[in-house]
């Protein structure tokens, strides 16, 4: 598949400057993925789940072994989506449920569940070593990952980049659609934000959170599947993936799944452009500085729609 | 109480010293009893305690969750590295540097955290905690991945051959932690140090009472993070030198974790948290090495224990060990 | 709830809690206990088993500890069990530096064999006081040349060529292979890639450009694309130097093949990172690792017909079960039986100065794979000091450039690259060693 563009011949800056765009975009796409997966948990409950980058991963080991059995991206793909929503209720149901019964009040109510979701992660992760071992694997992508060429020469966009963004763009339709425009978008929202009142509307809290946290987990098991084929998969494959997703969410606003998106590309960009231009070293300070930028003009993110309602 | 408080306050002071002195006492005398691994180790428990000292400061007592004591304790490693290698000062100065520096950072690092709340404030001091430590790649005087060595010298000459590397290590890192929480603790029972908790369990009714909580946030932030770069110093006393890898992300969430299971809300378990992230590695190991079993099994064990013991403390002690104790919260 | 009270019974409570935990766990002091009784001789590793490191080097102490076992078996050392304790570091400085004060303050162990990385072993020699204690720190598993030095690294021991020498013989392969191509450079940050660095400019070989120096763990796919996007625009057939991880070189190759740039360039990948199995693991396709070219010291893992890696094979497989063999396997039982004829020198009355004098004097002697001479004397803790130059081949092979071996020896300072004609010694009757 070529596009013809009407470029005039590149020279080494061009191809740089162009490089970087797509390289932006397709890193933007991945943290994305993240991004949206954290969100959700967020807007449904209220909790900031690190153990999201051990599901993940765990789905994506299902995943695995499911194309070991039949050779199929496709097969594993759905099967891992649906199995991130089913873990993603379980650790919801038997785990985070029984932590906010007894955690009522104080710093400790933000905090518990925190750290209840590092623990978990690190039982997740040392149960996938044991069951799958700790050395690296590594999944093929179900499309092309080589460039597309443009007038001779190729770039660094291929087909599986293209992928991934639609799939984020898809995701981020779907799930914003459920949110706004449907009854159990509605009821999820609202007990998030007001569990009394809406027990009092007759939701049942409980269960929508439930909800809430299996979608999440399938949004999870999605960025994994997408995430691992262009890179390696082993316990710890998604830590890095979730500490750039969740800067990238805080500079979206956490409020809403566009504003993730649009966190993760800003993330994206910022990064591949200070790394190509200024010093590959600036990796990890330039997501420090963007955050920090975006939070003193907005300290709520870039595209939370009021101030915080206090949590 | 309250006015029995009140009439209490220098005598109260004045017995807390004398009990921190006799600890101290104690310890010293039990350094000379115990051989260099347990010395070492005590060091380490000294030097997390303290660690846990800040995070209990900042998240229990002016609740603001931070993830970034591991970027702190940076600080003031650096600050103290360079202070003794490349200024040239005394140790001692260097200890002193590492919590002033580290203090004057977590100031202005306050003054723009106290605009955050909740996630966003996490994912700052995550954000930060992730890219402080890079830094040292950027500027060459700061070592890079080598880093730069923090030497206290020898034990002075006059304690005789006998003293050994490792006790002067531990003398050190129990004095100095013993000293920074005694200061906590007088100024947490201070009149001041009430305003603390009063922010914490009801911000409106503080506020309404005439408590400047923007400020009083901030200067938690700037003792808190003080706290945590005198720890960070005696941190890399330990290894004998700083570099970027020695405060991973993992430390922030190891402290924190620490300072949940024992207790978010008082520096009572500081001693018991310090020895939990030093002790249940080592438990974890002995008990793997007497287990025995595959490869993946025995190398993923010990952390798998780690975080269930994680997980069961926070399920069913979360407002820490203590609480369990008491008939009432 | 008065809060002094409870304050002070907090303290005490504390107070005796920690107490207890270390007088529980005094142990009665062994004033010159050295690791060795008349049976047994305990050495330690501290080296990655998890995390990214451990990945690729993981299965090196358990390579070492079969081929232990197999000396067990059949003697052991002058009657004595070899016992290696393997401490997980996770290729962290920090926690190096921790794990190997545990080798020395907790087990106890005589030696130190085969510690691995730059930045984790020199942080760990110095926090746990190696030099002040005497510790032997044999065959390390690391090519900083820094660790030659003596006045800071007394008791180590090196095995690996240095990372200098490496460069050196490189820049002599670009030299006479590549004459009029661009060369280009992309290096791990720190001071395993300062090394080869220095070792280039001390071969007189200029760079095209500035080297690209990426701190550990941020070549990312994209960071890898956008480098050979624009290294490709440069005419000709540019060499490009890769002096990282396996993991990094097969991030860069895969970006090749995404770009198609894979023929475009001669990819010249330092030993550290060019393991072929490891690359073909990681998804690198075999027509890119085919042609890629390298150095190495030792034979090829795959090779069969050399006797070294038959034994060290059949060793695996009776002492290693359910590891496969490859190039970590054949590193690890190399340096432990350069340890065993190490130890053996020593002789009956084992002490750690001895061992060391025992290396120095005759370390030079010892048989091992490797196709490359030992410089271990009174003076030089070097240990290979050379190597010869490779090519991968579609099946993961390594052979020999230019179909004929040739042998490069230098230093890591300013002598030239020479050929040598070193013939290894030959192996002992199944692989145990009978020196003294």
């Amino acid at each position: 598949m070529i596009r013809q563009f009407a470029l005039p011949i590149w020279g080494s800056k061009m191809t740089q400057f162009i490089t970087a765009v797509l390289t932006s975009l397709s890193s933007g796409a991945i943290y994305a993925l993240m991004a949206i997966a954290i969100v959700l948990v967020w807007r449904s409950t209220r909790v900031i789940n690190f153990a999201q980058a051990g599901q993940a991963v765990l789905t994506t080991y299902i995943g695995y072994t499911v194309i070991q059995r039949t050779g199929s991206f496709w097969i594993a793909l759905v099967v891992a989506v649906l199995s991130g929503a089913v873990i993603g209720a379980v650790i919801d149901r038997f785990f985070m449920r029984p932590i906010f019964k007894r955690v009522k009040s104080g710093p400790i109510v933000m905090i518990a569940p925190v750290v209840a979701t590092l623990g978990l992660l690190g039982i997740i992760q040392a149960l996938i070593g044991f069951i799958w071992g700790i050395t690296n694997q590594s999944i093929e992508a179900p499309v092309s990952t080589g460039g597309y060429k443009i007038m001779g020469t190729v770039i660094a966009f291929s087909n599986y980049n293209l992928l991934v963004l639609v799939f984020v763009a898809v995701a981020m339709l779907l799930l914003t659609l459920l949110f706004q425009k449907t009854n159990i978008g509605l009821a999820l929202r609202a007990s998030a934000y007001s569990p009394e009142i809406a027990k009092l509307s007759g939701i049942k809290v409980d269960s929508v959170r439930t909800l809430g946290w299996a979608i999440a987990g399938a949004s999870g098991g999605l960025a994994g599947m997408l995430y691992i084929p262009g890179y390696f998969l082993y316990p710890n494959a998604m830590d890095l993936l979730l500490v750039l997703g969740f800067i990238a969410a805080v500079i979206g606003g956490l409020e809403s799944l566009f504003g993730a998106v649009a966190g993760a590309m800003i993330l994206g960009f910022a990064i591949i452009f200070s790394t190509t231009y200024i010093s590959p070293k600036l990796f990890f300070p330039t997501a420090f500085i963007v955050l920090i930028l975006v939070l003193l003009v907005k300290p709520s993110g870039l595209f939370a729609a009021k101030k915080s309602r206090g949590a | 109480m309250k006015k029995a408080d009140k009439v209490r306050k220098p005598i109260t002071t004045r017995k807390r010293l004398f009990l921190f002195v006799l600890f101290g006492w104690l310890l010293l005398i039990l350094g000379d009893r115990v051989g260099d691994l347990e010395l070492y180790q005590g060091s380490f428990v000294a030097t997390y305690a303290l660690g846990i000292t800040s995070v209990i400061l900042l998240t229990g007592y002016s609740g603001q969750l931070s993830l970034g004591q591991s970027a702190l304790m940076a600080v003031g490693a650096y600050a103290g590295a360079l202070s003794i290698f490349n200024a040239g000062w005394h140790p001692v100065i260097g200890l002193i540097m590492s919590a002033l520096v580290a203090g004057v950072f977590g100031l202005v690092l306050g003054l723009v955290a106290a605009r955050l709340s909740g996630p966003y404030l996490a994912g700052t001091t995550l954000a930060l905690a992730i890219s402080l430590p890079t830094l040292a790649n950027q500027f060459p005087i700061l070592g890079a991945e080598e880093g730069i060595v923090f030497d206290v010298g020898l034990p002075p000459a006059r304690f005789g051959e006998e003293f050994s590397q490792y006790k002067w290590f531990f003398w050190i890192s129990a004095l100095a932690a013993l000293i920074m929480v005694f200061f906590i603790v007088n100024l947490l029972s201070s009149r001041y140090g009430r305003t603390f908790k009063a922010v914490r369990d009801n911000p409106v009714a503080a506020q309404l009472a005439g408590i400047n909580v923007g400020r009083l946030k901030v200067n938690a932030f700037a003792i808190s993070s003080g706290v945590a770069g005198l720890s960070g110093g005696l941190l890399v006393m330990l290894i004998s030198g700083v570099s970027p890898s020695a405060f991973p992300l993992s430390l922030s969430f190891s402290l924190l974790g620490a300072a949940v299971v024992t207790g978010l809300y008082s520096l009572k378990g500081v001693i018991l948290g310090g020895l939990v992230l030093v002790a249940i590695p080592e438990i974890a190991d002995s008990l793997v090495s007497r287990i025995g079993g595959s490869e993946s099994f025995t190398t993923v064990l010990p952390g798998f224990i780690v975080s269930a013991l994680l997980i069961l403390a926070v399920v069913f002690t979360p407002n820490g060990p203590g609480h369990l104790l008491k008939k009432h919260h | 709830m008065i809060r002094n009270k409870s304050m002070k019974r907090a303290t005490l409570a504390s107070a005796i809690v920690a107490t207890s935990a270390m007088v529980l766990s005094i142990v009665p002091a062994h004033a010159n206990s050295t690791g060795v009784t008349a049976t047994t001789i305990k050495l330690g590793v501290s080296t990655p088993l998890t995390g990214s490191a451990g990945l690729v080097y993981g299965k090196v102490p358990g390579a070492m500890r079969a081929y232990f076992d197999y000396i067990n078996a059949n003697g052991g050392v002058n009657g004595r069990k070899i016992s290696l304790v393997i401490r997980d570091d996770k290729y962290l400085p920090t926690l190096a530096a921790t794990q190997t004060t545990n080798l020395i303050l907790k087990d106890k162990v005589f030696a130190l064999v085969g510690a691995l990385g730059t930045a984790t072993h020199s942080k760990a020699y110095t926090a746990a006081a190696l030099a002040k204690n005497n510790v032997p720190d044999l065959f390390i598993n690391t090519g900083f040349s820094g660790f030659t030095n003596k006045a800071k690294y007394p008791t180590t021991f090196m095995v690996l060529p240095t990372y200098n020498m490496e460069a050196k013989v490189m820049a002599k392969v670009i030299k006479d292979n590549f004459p009029g191509q661009a060369t280009f450079l992309i290096a791990q940050d720190d001071e395993f890639g300062a090394d080869g660095v220095a070792g280039f400019t001390t071969a007189g070989h200029k760079f095209t450009a500035s080297p690209t120096l990426y701190p550990q763990g941020t070549m990312t796919a994209a960071r890898a694309e956008g480098a050979l996007a624009t290294l490709g625009a440069i005419p000709g057939k540019p060499v490009l130097v890769l002096f990282g991880t396996t993991d990094v070189t097969a991030t860069i190759l895969k970006a090749a093949e995404k770009l198609e740039l894979t023929k475009k360039f001669t990819f010249l990948a330092g030993s550290v990172g060019a393991d072929a199995n490891t690359l073909l693991a990681l998804g690198v396709k075999s027509t890119t690792v085919d042609g890629i070219v390298s150095a190495s010291f030792m034979p090829d893992a795959k090779d069969l017909t050399d006797p070294y890696v038959k034994q060290f094979v059949d060793i695996n497989t009776k002492y290693n079960k359910g590891i496969t063999f490859d190039n970590y396997v054949l590193a690890g039982m190399n340096s432990a039986m350069l340890t065993v004829q190490a130890l053996r020198a020593a002789g009956k009355n084992l002490t750690r100065a001895g061992l060391m004098s025992a290396i120095e004097a005759k370390g030079s002697t010892f048989a091992s794979a490797g196709l490359v001479p030992l410089g271990y004397s009174a003076t030089s803790r070097v240990g290979y000091n050379g190597y010869w130059v490779s090519q991968l081949n579609a099946k993961g092979e390594g052979k020999p450039y230019g179909g004929k071996l040739v042998i490069y020896t230098t230093d890591s300072g300013a002598g030239a690259v020479e050929v040598s004609n070193f013939v290894r010694p030959t192996m002992p009757k199944n692989g145990i060693p009978t020196n003294s």
